[in-house]
């Protein structure tokens, strides 16, 4: 027999890596955005691709896949940023009529 | 695609022709068992990521083996078809390496086996990439590229079972030393060798194959620290199957055998 200890010492460890949680990004065809596809538990990056190619592409169904790890994500969520109470409607284009000095400036361009 | 019956017409010598039904069955038997005892799996892997992961790749090797088996029975051109060459034979009838005779094991033992025969597939179809038979060529060129993966994938789990210091790493080498000798039966010589040589259906010899694997096996086990397996006595690589088999061959035969004559 030959050593029993690999010569790698910094990859070894006595106890098992935790799995945890990484995101699964695919892209149905070339050109698609990418979307969210769900999510695979993994101990590292390269079993969480292996895992994340079998979950959503093996039928396949994507031409690209995006692996995350959750913790990388920086979470947006808090609603004074996002959801702010006051009335924001004249920050909608809605009140505006756009038709006309649209067409006048479609006819300028042309000109 | 090349039909058979166009490569087959331009008259195939009896002795090449019975060669190349020995390569196909030898390798459609080792997907076709491999495929089966990794679906053993299914329900009670060590995560859910990894029993969808594993029997998948089952499923892989069961696909190829139905193809390998189909272009057998074309050869063959006696009628018989993919699924009675699959389930409608004694288990001594069977070619598989006996590397594939240990039956599900545990988890390690499982990636030894996995590894081992991958890495050996690999090295046999890289000897068929450029056959003279155009079939099995264009069939090889589509298994070599999912079996890039399996590769990948076996690799990944050695990697890991190896570095981890404790129980992954001492069953990994328990597993290693259990299949000891039978480790390099994926490379049995054929009795056909001479024919599928001289015809250059496959580029070299199997005993210049494991040469090769095992050069590569080394530098790999070399650095992880892992045992070599020893030299085989190659003699009966592909027969003399045990228990372990004929119960796999009794499960993966049950179905059949309740109605033969069924139509699925």
């Amino acid at each position: 027999m030959t050593d029993q200890r690999p010569p790698d010492r910094d990859a070894t460890s006595d106890t098992a890596p935790a799995l945890e949680a990484w995101e699964v990004f695919r892209q149905e065809k070339e050109g698609d955005a990418m979307r969210h596809g769900g999510s695979v538990m993994a101990p590292d990056a390269v079993l969480a691709m292996h895992y994340a190619r079998e979950m959503y592409s093996r039928r396949q169904e994507s031409v690209r896949l995006w692996v995350v790890r959750r913790t990388d994500i920086h979470d947006v969520s808090d609603p004074d940023l996002l959801q702010p109470p006051l009335d924001r409607s004249f920050k909608k284009p809605g009140g505006y009529v756009m038709r006309d000095k649209l067409a006048k400036a479609r006819e300028r361009a042309e000109r | 695609m090349t039909t058979i019956r166009a490569a087959l017409a331009a008259g195939v010598p009896a002795d090449l022709r019975r060669a190349l039904e020995e390569l196909l069955l030898s390798m459609a038997d080792d997907e076709f068992v491999i495929g089966f005892s990794d679906s053993e799996w299914t329900g009670i892997a060590p995560i859910l990521e990894e029993d969808i992961a594993i029997s998948s790749l089952a499923q892989d090797e069961l696909g190829h083996a139905a193809a390998l088996y189909a272009l057998l029975a074309q050869v063959r051109d006696d009628r018989s078809d993919a699924d009675a060459i699959a389930y409608d034979r004694q288990p001594d009838e069977y070619r598989h390496a006996r590397l594939l005779d240990h039956g599900r094991g545990d988890w390690a033992m499982t990636i030894a086996r996995r590894y081992l025969y991958d890495t050996a597939d690999a090295v046999r179809l890289e000897a068929l990439a450029s056959s003279s038979f155009a079939p099995l060529r264009e069939l090889v060129d589509k298994i070599r590229r999912e079996e890039r993966y399996h590769v990948m994938h076996a690799t990944t789990w050695l990697e890991r079972l190896a570095a981890a210091l404790g129980e992954p790493r001492d069953r990994l080498i328990a597993a290693l030393e259990e299949l000891g000798s039978t480790s390099s039966t994926v490379f049995t010589p054929l009795d056909g060798e001479p024919a599928l040589l001289e015809s250059n259906t496959i580029a070299a010899p199997m005993a210049q194959l494991e040469a090769r694997w095992r050069a590569s096996l080394s530098s790999k086990f070399v650095h992880l620290g892992l045992p070599m397996p020893p030299a085989a006595d190659l003699a009966d690589g592909r027969t003399g199957h045990g228990e372990p088999f004929r119960w796999l061959w009794t499960e993966f035969t049950s179905v059949r055998r309740l109605e033969p004559q069924a139509t699925w």
